[in-house]
């Protein structure tokens, strides 16, 4: 497969939408949501990496290996969180 | 052209689509092993987080804001330049490429300078863990905790920067030499994908050490 190439517009556009997310994240933290503070917080975040991932490093645009590599990497950390949690949260120890 | 083309693929390869295609695996692969090796501190700061959640929060609220997501801007402005270093190095623009590897260079010296400048601020106000450590919050350990992760993942991440800079310097001591040409700069693009990682990290760790104590 042939390289990947995308245009100065997509990456302007990508740059824009990182530093609006970034504006947003931090305005949305000075409300008081509980819990809902850290959810959005992180789901922010996931989706600026998101954005990096598939513009900034090409990955929407690359062949199937990288996306299977890709996967293992965040299946591997999804696994690695839920079943510590399911340990942690399970002992009584949180308040 | 073609003399140029032939040059650029190492004579393992049997054609130039090929040998990117190892570089761009051989770089995703190691990207992996540091999403392991940042993924674990990530985990069991959650664990801390779940024991401290309050000492955490406040913790968090001793962050400057102001450097904090100004250092998110700085850093989210280098990966863009990064980006465009590479489209310049796809068009084969050696001076262009030059350009945005020196800015990207630059843009990550000045992210350094602030996260610096925010270390030495928690050193005066006795916030660095051990015997120097000072604070009347009602759960200190905790409040520790959250400065051990703190300084161990954003100096993890600092240290990042400093390799990924060093990196890019050779890159554009190389471009200098017109080293690469819109048929070879597989350097380029895979530096990039390094630059663009450190970029990720740092967003979760605005996320999870910035943003938290904001509500306070």
């Amino acid at each position: 497969m042939t390289e990947p190439v995308v245009s100065l517009k997509t990456y302007t556009g990508i740059f824009l939408s990182l530093l609006c997310l970034t504006l947003a994240t931090t305005l949305l933290a000075y409300l008081d949501l509980g819990v809902f503070n850290m959810v959005i917080a992180i789901t922010i975040a996931v989706i600026k990496a998101t954005l990096i991932v598939a513009f900034f490093m090409h990955a929407m645009y690359e062949f199937k290996l990288v996306h299977v590599i890709l996967a293992g990497g965040v299946l591997w950390f999804l696994i690695l969180v839920f079943l510590t949690l399911g340990d942690y949260l399970t002992r009584g120890w949180a308040k | 052209m073609s003399e140029l083309r032939s040059l650029a693929v190492r004579e393992q390869f049997a054609t130039a689509d090929q040998q990117r295609e190892t570089a761009t695996v051989g770089m995703w692969v190691f990207l992996v092993t540091e999403v392991m090796f940042f993924g674990g501190l990530f985990m069991t700061h959650i664990v801390y987080r779940l024991l401290h959640t309050a000492a955490f929060d406040r913790g968090s609220a001793d962050m400057s804001i102001v450097l904090g997501s100004t250092n998110t801007a700085v850093l989210i402005s280098s990966s863009f330049t990064m980006a465009l270093a590479v489209h310049a190095a796809q068009e084969g623009k050696w001076r262009r490429l030059a350009g945005f590897l020196f800015a990207t260079m630059l843009i990550g010296s000045v992210f350094l300078g602030i996260k610096f400048a925010e270390y030495y601020q928690h050193y005066r106000e006795h916030q660095v863990p051990g015997f120097w450590f000072e604070t009347s919050d009602p759960d200190p350990g905790g409040l520790q905790m959250f400065f051990v992760y703190y300084f161990a993942m954003t100096g993890l991440h600092a240290l990042h920067m400093i390799i990924g800079i060093g990196v890019l310097a050779v890159l554009l001591f190389r471009s200098g030499l017109e080293r690469f040409t819109s048929a070879y700069h597989n350097p380029v693009v895979i530096a990039g994908l390094y630059w663009h990682f450190v970029d990720i990290v740092w967003v979760f760790l605005f996320a999870i050490f910035y943003l938290p104590g904001l509500h306070l």
